[in-house]
Order: C-alpha cells, then structure tokens, then sequence
C-alpha cells in the first residue's frame, strides 16, 4: 500500500499541522534558552489565548482577526503576569529551578480548572466550521488550512531568526542566554530581557493557538497535552538550540503520522515517549548535528536535574 | 398607668395544646417520600450534571403537582459527586445515614462503581442513570441500571449496517482507550458475525491531532462503511479529514456525535453520517415540548440531551415503586424497594418510552439510528 501518493499525502499534511507545533516548540525553547525557567505555564497562555479567540468569534460573533487580536492581548498579559508575580518574584528569592517548574504547573492547572468552570468541558473551536475545503495538487489533498498555517510558521521561524540576530533587544536575549550576570555587567537590563523574552513567547503562543483552534477542536486541559509534544521537540531538539527544537517539531509530526504504515496503529501514541526516553537517557544534550557556525551562539544547558540555579 | 398580665396555666396548658396540635397536623401535611440524587454539581463534569439535575426536579415537580405519591410528596435529597469516586462515596453515605433514603440515583461510570459497595452493604438501591459501561451489570444486587449499556447502541449499529444497509466491507477506527477499544471489538464481532468483513481496524491515539496515517490505511481497504469509535472532542476532526482525504463512504458512529455541532461543524461533510441515540429525538412530541421548555425557561437546548431525558425519567421509576410499596403498606426501605422494582419489570416513562428491567441489571430500550440528512439530523430506523 507504500505508494508515492501515500507517501507525499502524509509529508504534506504532517508538514502542515506541524505549523502549530513549531510554534509551541520555539516558545518553549525560547523561554527555557534565556529565562532559564522550564515554562510549563506556557499551557495556562495556550487555554487563554484560545478562549480569548473563541469568545470574540464564536460567542460574539466577531471577525477572525479581532479574536486573533485578543488572543495575543491575553496571552501577552498573561505572560507578563507571569513574568512580574512569578517568575522575577522566585528569582528574587532564588528559588531552586524545581520550584520554578512546580509554579508553572500550578499556573497552567489553575487556569485550565478556571476555563472548566467558565466554558466548561464541551469541546470548542474559533470558527462554527471545521471542514476546510480541499484541492487536489496532483493527488495531494491540500486544504485552505494548511497554506496558511504553513506560511505562519515559516514567517514566524524567519522573524525570530531576524529579530534574534538583528535587533537590539534580540541581541540581548541572545547575551543574556549566554550569560545573564556578564550580560548585566555590560549593562543589559536583564529583568527588562526576561520580560522581552515572555512577550516573544506570547506571540508566538498566540499564533499557534489561533491556528490550532481554526483547525481542531479545543477543551480546557487540550494546551496541557500539547505541551508533552513542545517539551520533547525542545528535548529531543537540544536543549538551547531553537531551531533544533523547531526541526525536531516537524519531523516528530511526520514520524509519528507515517509511523502507521510501518507499525501497529496502537503503538502511535507510545513513539513519543519512546523518543523522549532515548533522548533523555542517551542524548541529553539532544541530537547534535554536525559542527557548524550555528545562527545563535551556544548556551550553556540548564540543569534540569535540580543542581542549583544559576540565577543571580 | 399600664399592667402587664401574665398568662394563667390554664391559657398556657391550651396554648401548649395548640402548638402541639399544629406540629403534629404539620408533620402530618409535611410527610415526604425521599429519595437521593448525587451528581456532579461542580467540578469539570458539572456542565452535564447540572442540566441532568434541573431535569431531575421539573419531574419532581410534576409529579408532585400531580398529586405526588398517594398524596405524599416526593423529596429528591441532592448532593454533590463532582464525578469524583471519593466525593460520590462521601454523598452516597451521607444518603444513607443520615438522610436515611431507600433509594438513590446516580451517574457516571467510575462514580456509580464506586458507590456500589456502599448501596450493597447497606441493602440501599443506587439507580445508575447515564453511566454506560459493561460492568455496571455486575456490581451487586442493590446497583441497577436505568440506561443501556455500551454494547447495545454498537450491536445496533453494526447489524444494521451489515444487515439493511448491506454492507459487506467496513472498516473501524477507533480510540486507543476503554471507551474506543471495547466498543470497537464489539462492532467487529456483531458485524462479522452478521456476515460482513472488517477490512482495516485502526486505533488512533488518544492525544493525536492528526489521523492521515489511519486515514490512508482505511482508505487503501476500500470499505463501503467507515465506524468510528472515538470521543465527541476528535471524531468531528476524524470525518473532516476523512472527507479532505476523499473518503465519502457512509460514515457511522455512536451517541456521542449525535449532537447539532457536528453539523454546524462539519457542514456538507456530516450528511450521511449515522449516530445512535438511545432515547427518542425531537419528533417525539414529549420530547420536543420538554426542549421547547428548556429554550423557554433556559435560553438553550439541554446539554447532553439523551441523558437529561434519563434523568427526567428516573424520578417516575422511584415514584412508581413508592407508589406500590404504599398501596402494599409496605415500610419504604432499600430490600422492599428492590423486590419492589424487580417485581414491577416494566415501567411507561414520559421521555424515554418503556424501560424493562432484566434480572441480570441489564435493560431493554429501543435503540434510535440517526442520519445527518439534508442538513438535519432525521431518525432512520429504531432498532428493537
């Protein structure tokens, strides 16, 4: 049944609904590369920017773009509330990292439960629709959907590239990745970095979120299981290496979807832990391509094994 | 200058007299039948439960208006489970000890599970009313069940589809979890068995957001009916797909898919697309004036509304065996209710038709297939 068609059907689509998961990886990966906090409330900014978006459209009727803009109102202010209550606040009292990643489980479990209580448990969408038409390129079936979500993820992976690399804020991120006291010493206020670095998240949570709610449907806990496939793109990827995480997104997508063909259906789900259990155990600096001038300088891993923190 | 009087004894012992007089008239006007409902009323499940529980006291209201039980009212006792094992334990024993009732209603699988113990060792019937899986029938003499349980509405599916349908290749895709791997074996066997051939069995990922790998393997066994066994959050997702893939043989799922969403969802996707219901739909004029009330009172349709029909129904059945124990003069307690309800076997319920009680705990109800047709869901055939 391993026909040319099949084959292509399955890169093409996985390609396309990699588009979120890019974008769910890079957040994650950001924030962990220079704030050094394993976001785990990255969840908690998926469920509001969602139901920001559904609200606006689906409830009030509004059009798409209003409720794209109050999904990335929320996920904004959510991030900053994070950042200012949370996160500079452990850092003051130099909390251990595993505290860190406790209060952003807290964080996403709490607004999951408030989305429960307020939109309850029915599983939601942006838009009433759910049916994207199709056209045939050759025998491809290539929905309305996926052009977009495609050319979002691609855009966004080349804005950040740009905006890492050329801007000056980007630059300081970068510096503060690198070395968040030498940083400070150069003068780079790092408080105001760690703040920039939420923001970029947030937009970029903002985007993923919109393109998996016009595509999927949504429930309250949905941004907590999606974010099992971020933590291993960001694993699996190298832990610090953006794009890493963001290739290791798409090709998870396509590993798993074509998985079918080759093993038991029933065996899909397990591929995931499969790869973060090798990676975790025999690549924890995750798969090292070879050396190369890489886009970003390299950083030093987080310990993740609750060592000590390295914040000032 | 104003005196005060002070009562005489004779003015109190009368005065005694009369308040006395009024608490026992009282206690008199005030004699209830009760029984107890526990019920998410918080927590995730709570959207569900608290549309089941409204349905539960316009029935309690209707009854009573109607004159009640022999002229004595009916008290429903409502407690909270948050569909949570430990609260349903903590609501069951407080139904039982202090509120002292000889019969309660409850819901959800793990829930009613867990309860069971409690309404077997203190000999108190628990009516399990929603909650569908196969094990229900099993969990002692005092847990019985008010709804059908999950094989029915899929045997239904499969027969037809093998049998009046004529379909003789179908493939099924379903859920990697309890809810889509029972299901799916039995539709497997039921349609086998009717003489059809399953031709792709795929299980699908509970997290998955994605299905072309499946979708592909069903579609390169050309079968001439796709079953889906999945939840209400994906299957939607699984036929838009399918449909993008270019899928367009008939389509057939279960209850949890017969819902208005999916054809707002779905749009010309849903046409065809067979659900089961295990409770009449709208063209029954019962249940389009009780939706009719809902929009009316609550601005809305019922969610979950198969079961909410259930639960209207249920405190029929209590008032029904209540009734009977009271023509008897038997005491209201759990043994009597059961020999009772057991005795009775049939029972004419307003929303959900005849409901038979098998010794076994099973029931028998009618299953309603339903097709998306011309936009609308239309009832294609009731299968006995």
């Amino acid at each position: 049944m391993l026909s040319f068609d099949i084959v292509a059907q399955i890169l093409w689509t996985s390609f396309a609904t990699s588009s979120y998961f890019v974008l769910f990886a890079l957040a994650f990966a950001l924030v962990l590369k220079v704030n050094r906090a394993f976001n785990f409330a990255q969840a908690a900014m998926m469920t509001v920017a969602f139901y920001a978006a559904y609200t606006c459209v689906a409830l009030w009727g509004l059009p798409g773009w209003v409720g794209f803009a109050a999904a990335l109102a929320a996920s904004i202010i959510l991030a900053i509330v994070i950042e200012v209550f949370g996160f500079r606040t452990l850092r003051r009292r130099r909390a251990d990292q595993i505290f860190v990643f406790i209060f952003t489980l807290i964080v996403s479990e709490v607004v999951a439960f408030l989305a429960m209580l307020v939109f309850g448990t029915w599983p939601s969408t942006i838009f009433p629709s759910l049916f994207w038409p199709v056209t045939l390129v050759g025998n491809v079936a290539v929905s309305q959907w996926d052009i977009p979500a495609v050319g979002v993820a691609v855009s966004s992976v080349v804005v950040l590239f740009g905006f890492l690399r050329f801007t000056r804020t980007g630059q300081f991120m970068v510096a503060v990745a690198d070395n968040p006291d030498l940083a400070e010493l150069y003068g780079i206020a790092k408080q105001r970095i760690y703040l920039a670095t939420m923001l970029t998240a947030a937009v970029l949570v903002a985007l993923g979120m919109f393109l998996y709610g016009t595509r999927a449907q949504v429930q309250p806990t949905t941004a907590i299981d999606l974010m099992l496939f971020a933590i291993a793109a960001t694993i699996i990827g190298g832990i610090g290496n953006l794009w890493g995480a963001a290739l290791t997104a798409v090709v998870l997508g396509v590993v798993q979807n074509s998985s079918v063909l080759f093993i038991p259906s029933e065996w899909q789900g397990f591929l995931l832990y499969l790869f973060l259990f090798v990676a975790i155990v025999f690549l924890p600096n995750g798969v090292k391509l070879p050396a190369r001038r890489r886009l970003t300088r390299k950083t030093v891993a987080p310990d993740l094994v609750g060592a000590g923190s390295q914040e000032s | 200058m104003m005196t005060t009087r002070f009562p005489t004894r004779r003015a109190l012992i009368a005065a005694a007299g009369f308040f006395a007089g009024l608490t026992i008239t009282g206690a008199m006007a005030q004699e209830t039948l009760k029984f107890g409902l526990a019920m998410p009323l918080s927590g995730g499940q709570a959207l569900y439960g608290q549309d089941q529980v409204k349905a539960a006291e316009w029935a309690v209201a209707a009854i009573n208006a109607a004159g009640g039980v022999n002229g004595k009212k009916l008290e429903m006792v409502l407690l909270d489970t948050r569909a949570d094992p430990q609260a349903g334990i903590q609501a069951a024993n407080r139904l039982v000890s202090v509120e002292k009732v000889p019969v309660f209603v409850s819901a959800w699988s793990a829930v009613v599970k867990a309860i069971a113990p409690v309404a077997n060792d203190n000999k108190v019937v628990q009516l399990s009313v929603g909650a569908n899986s196969a094990d229900i029938a099993r969990l002692g003499d005092y847990t019985y069940t008010t709804f059908p349980l999950a094989d029915v509405d899929i045997s239904a599916v499969a027969n037809h589809a093998a049998t009046k349908l004529g379909k003789k290749r179908a493939a099924v895709l379903y859920i990697n979890n309890e809810t889509g791997v029972v299901a799916a074996q039995i539709y497997r066997d039921v349609f086998s068995k009717a003489g059809g051939q399953v031709v792709a069995y795929e299980a699908y990922d509970p997290k998955a957001s994605d299905w072309t790998g499946s979708l592909l393997k069903v579609r390169a066994a050309n079968p001439d009916i796709i079953h889906i066994q999945g939840l209400v959050a994906d299957t939607p997702q699984v036929i838009a797909q399918m449909r993008q893939l270019g899928l367009t043989v008939p389509v057939s799922s279960y209850s949890a898919v017969y819902n208005p969403k999916l054809i707002e969802q779905l749009g010309k996707a849903a046409e065809g697309v067979i659900a089961t219901s295990l409770a009449p739909g709208v063209e029954d004029k019962a249940v389009a004036d009780y939706v009719e009330r809902w929009r009316k009172e609550v601005g809305r349709e019922p969610n979950g509304l198969p079961y909410t029909q259930y639960l209207y129904d249920a405190p029929y059945i209590v008032a029904a065996v209540f009734k009977a124990l009271d023509d008897k003069k038997l005491p209201l307690t759990g043994e009597n209710f059961r020999r009772e309800m057991v005795a009775t076997k049939t029972f004419d319920l307003p929303l959900t038709g005849r409901l038979t009680i098998n010794e076994n705990h099973t029931v028998n109800k009618p299953v309603f297939l339903m097709e998306v047709k011309n936009g609308k869901w239309v009832q294609l055939a009731v299968v006995e």
